[in-house]
C-alpha cells in the first residue's frame, strides 16, 4: 500500500514542499530511503525503526521503500524522521490518516529511538512556508510549538512522542497549540544592565553613539587602550530603541534556523549584540560551511555587531563584510543551491590608533616604527572604511573627568530620544518593509529625505573637496536624516549635514 | 565430507526437524544457485522464509548466530532473491518475506536450537 505525508525542506531560510511517500509490498524484506537524501536522512532508517517497534507497532517483514520527492531537492537533517514514520504506519494500516476532506497535515521532526519526538531547527521558517503554500496544519515536537504558534493562519499541533503524532494525524489534528500572545513575548524583555551613566565624560562619543544606534548607522571608535571604547559598547544594549513585532519575528527566524533560540523564548524580543572574538572565521563571520549556517553578521541582524581589535580580524572575515553592510543580507554560494540571509546589522567597531596604542596621545608618546604604523592602517580597506557612517576618536579621560563624582546622563533619557526619532523613522519608512535610516536604498533616499537648499550646497562643496565617494555621500545624508530626526526637524539643514560631515571626517592619524 | 561438514548437515537435519515440528511447509533444502546455496526455504502462514543454518560445537568461534557475518547476509539476499526472480509464483498468498537464521549451539547437551526470526534484511 502506498501512503504520502506532507513536509517541508529548508534552503537557508527559504522552505521548499517535500512529499514524504512510503510504499510497502510482499518481498525479500529491505527498508530504503531514495529521494537525494543525505547521510542524516540515511540514518534515520534507524531511529524510525527503532522508535516504531518501541512505540508498540509493528515493523513488518516487507520491501519498504520511501520517496522524498521531488527527487532533485537535497535533503538534509533529521527532520524527516517523523513524516517518514507516519508515512510508514499509514502504508501499513497501523493508522488512518483522518484529514480526509480536510486538507492534509504537514509533519517535521527527529524521533529519539524510544519514540520520542526531539525539537528541529528552522520551526518557524518552516511554518511560515507552510502557510504561504496554503498548508492546513503542522505536526510538530512539542518543543518547536510555541515557535510555531508565533504564524497566523495555520494550525499547529504539538505531539512529545510518536504515539502522540499517530493520535493527532489520525483524528486529522485533534489538539492545537494556542496561538501565542505576540504582544506578551514582545514586551517581556528585560532591560539592559549596564547603564550609560556609568562612563564618565566622552559626551562627544556618547553624541555620536546616539546618533548612530537611532538610524542603526556603523561607528568605529578609534582610541588609545583603557579609553573606554569597550565599555561604551557593550552599553549600546541600554539605549537601543524596542524591536517592533516585524523585526522580532525576522531576528527570530534567523535564530531558529541556526538552532540557537533559548528554549524558554520563542521570540527573541531584545535586540541582538554580537561580540565576537577577532580570531573568528570567514564563515564564522557572514556565514557558510558545507550545508550553511548564518554567521555573526546574521545572528546580529537589526541588533549591534560589535568587533573590539578591529584591524586584528582576518582580512578575509573584513573584507566579508562589504556585502552585508552594504546590501543588508549574505549570499552565501554552493555548487547545487545559493542561500540568502538577512544581515542588516549596525556595525560597532573599536581599534587603537595605531599598534601600541598611544599614537596621538597628549601625554603619551607613540612608539610604533613607522612601517608597523602603514601596515596596521592599512588592514582596513578603502571600500570597508567607506561604508563606516560614523569615525569618532575616544581620547583618554581626563583626569578631571576621572574623579569627577557627577554621573553622566542615564540610558533611560538617551532611550527615549533614541526611541522618538526612530518611530519618526518607521512613520516615514512604512511600507518600505525597512526600519531605519542606514538601510534607505538610493532611491528611498531621494524620495523620502527632503535636504534645505544651503544643505545641499554644503554637501556639493564637501563633495568636491574632500573627494567624497557617491555611496559616501549618500550616506553622509543618512546620517544627517538621523541628526534632524532626533531633533525633530521635517527637514534635513545645513547644522545637520554639518554635524554628519565632521563624523565622516578623517581623523589625524587616519592614513 | 570432513567431520565440520557432516556435522553441519546434521545440524540442518535438527533445524529442519525443528521447524516441522512447529507446522513449517519446507519448500526447498540445501537449494543450489549457482555457486551458492540457500539452507532452507519454507513457508509458514503467510510468511515466506529463508532459512540460514549456523551450528558450533564449541565457543571457541564466537556464538552461531555471530557466525552470520554481513558477507554472508549479503549472499543469502542475492540467492533469495534470485531465487524469488526465477519463481514469481511463489509470492503468491505471501503478506511477508523474512530472513531468519536457526542456531544449533552444541556447546550445551542436549544441543540448543535458538530461532531468530527476521535476522536481517536485504540492507543489513
Amino acid at each position: 500500500m502506498l501512503a504520502r505525508i506532507a513536509s517541508e525542506a529548508l534552503n537557508g531560510l527559504e522552505g521548499h514542499p517535500v512529499e514524504v511517500e512510503a510504499d510497502v509490498v510482499a518481498a525479500a524484506p529491505s527498508f530504503s530511503v531514495v529521494g537525494l537524501p543525505d547521510a542524516a536522512v540515511q540514518e534515520s532508517r534507524e531511529r524510525v525503526r527503532s522508535a516504531i517497534v518501541n512505540s508498540a507497532y509493528e515493523f513488518p517483514s516487507r520491501r519498504i521503500t520511501i520517496n522524498l520527492a521531488p527527487a532533485d531537492l537535497r535533503k538534509e537533517g533529521p527532520s524527516f524522521d517523523l513524516p517518514i514514520a507516519l508515512a510508514f504506519l499509514v502504508a501499513t494500516g497501523q493508522v488512518n490518516d483522518g484529514c480526509d476532506g480536510r486538507g492534509p497535515l504537514a509533519a517535521v521532526g527527529e524521533l529519539g529511538l524510544d519514540g520520542s519526538l526531539r525539537p528541529v531547527a528552522g520551526a518557524l521558517a518552516l511554518a511560515e512556508s507552510l502557510r504561504r503554500r496554503g498548508l492546513r496544519g503542522l505536526l510538530l515536537p512539542a518543543a518547536n510549538a510555541a515557535e510555531a504558534s508565533l504564524v497566523r493562519g495555520l494550525e499547529v499541533y504539538p505531539a512529545s512522542t510518536l504515539s502522540e503524532a499517530v493520535a493527532q494525524l489520525s483524528a486529522g489534528g485533534a489538539r492545537p497549540a494556542p496561538p501565542a500572545d505576540l504582544a506578551a513575548l514582545l514586551g517581556s524583555a528585560p532591560a539592559g544592565e549596564a547603564d550609560f551613566s556609568d562612563i564618565v565624560g566622552q559626551d562627544a562619543v556618547k553624541r555620536a553613539l546616539e546618533v548612530a544606534v537611532a538610524g542603526a548607522h556603523n561607528v568605529l571608535m578609534s582610541g588609545p587602550p583603557g579609553a573606554g571604547k569597550t565599555m561604551l559598547a557593550r552599553r549600546l544594549p541600554s539605549i537601543m530603541p524596542a524591536l517592533t513585532l516585524a523585526e522580532a519575528i525576522e531576528i527570530t527566524r534567523v535564530y531558529s534556523v541556526a538552532g540557537l533560540l533559548p528554549a524558554e523564548a520563542p521570540l527573541i524580543a531584545r535586540r541582538p549584540f554580537r561580540a565576537p572574538h577577532h580570531t573568528i572565521s570567514s564563515p564564522g563571520l557572514v556565514g557558510g560551511g558545507g550545508t550553511p549556517r548564518p554567521g555573526e553578521v546574521s545572528l546580529a541582524h537589526l541588533g549591534v555587531l560589535f568587533l573590539d581589535e578591529f584591524p586584528e580580524f582576518r582580512l578575509a572575515a573584513l573584507e566579508g563584510l562589504r556585502q552585508p553592510l552594504e546590501d543588508g543580507e549574505v549570499t552565501i554560494s554552493r555548487r547545487l543551491t545559493s542561500i540568502t540571509f538577512p544581515a542588516r546589522l549596525m556595525l560597532v567597531a573599536a581599534m587603537n590608533p595605531c599598534p601600541c596604542g598611544y599614537l596621538g596621545d597628549r601625554e603619551r608618546e607613540c612608539l610604533c616604527p613607522p612601517h608597523r604604523l602603514r601596515q596596521y592602517g592599512s588592514r582596513l580597506s578603502g571600500p570597508l572604511l567607506d561604508r563606516i557612517d560614523l569615525r569618532v576618536e575616544v581620547p583618554r579621560v581626563s583626569p578631571r573627568d576621572r574623579r569627577s563624582e557627577r554621573l553622566g546622563e542615564g540610558s533611560v533619557d538617551v532611550r527615549a530620544r533614541v526611541a522618538r526619532a526612530r518611530r519618526r523613522q518607521l512613520a516615514r519608512l512604512a511600507g518600505t518593509g525597512i526600519y531605519a535610516n542606514a538601510h534607505m536604498s538610493a532611491r528611498h533616499l531621494r524620495r523620502l529625505c527632503t535636504l534645505e537648499a544651503d544643505a545641499v550646497a554644503l554637501l556639493d562643496r564637501a563633495y568636491e573637496r574632500l573627494h567624497l565617494s557617491a555611496r559616501a555621500c549618500d550616506r553622509i545624508v543618512k546620517v544627517a536624516q538621523t541628526i534632524a530626526d532626533l531633533e525633530e526637524s521635517p527637514t534635513v539643514g545645513v547644522a545637520q549635514v554639518a554635524e554628519s560631515l565632521s563624523y565622516r571626517a578623517r581623523s589625524r592619524h587616519d592614513r | 565430507m570432513n567431520a565440520r561438514q557432516s556435522y553441519g548437515r546434521a545440524a540442518e537435519e535438527t533445524a529442519a526437524r525443528y521447524l516441522e515440528a512447529r507446522g513449517w511447509r519446507l519448500l526447498g533444502r540445501n537449494v543450489r544457485i549457482g555457486r551458492g546455496e540457500l539452507d532452507i526455504v519454507a513457508r509458514h502462514g503467510s510468511a515466506l522464509v529463508f532459512v540460514e543454518v549456523k551450528a558450533r560445537r564449541t565457543r571457541a568461534c564466537g556464538s552461531p548466530e555471530d557466525a552470520v557475518t554481513p558477507l554472508k547476509r549479503r549472499q543469502v539476499a542475492r540467492l533469495a532473491e534470485l531465487w524469488l526472480a526465477a519463481r514469481p509464483w511463489a509470492l503468491r498468498g505471501v503478506a511477508e518475506v523474512r530472513f531468519d537464521v536457526v542456531a544449533v549451539d552444541g556447546t550445551r547437551r542436549p544441543a540448543e536450537v535458538r530461532h531468530l526470526q527476521g535476522a536481517f534484511t536485504l540492507d543489513g
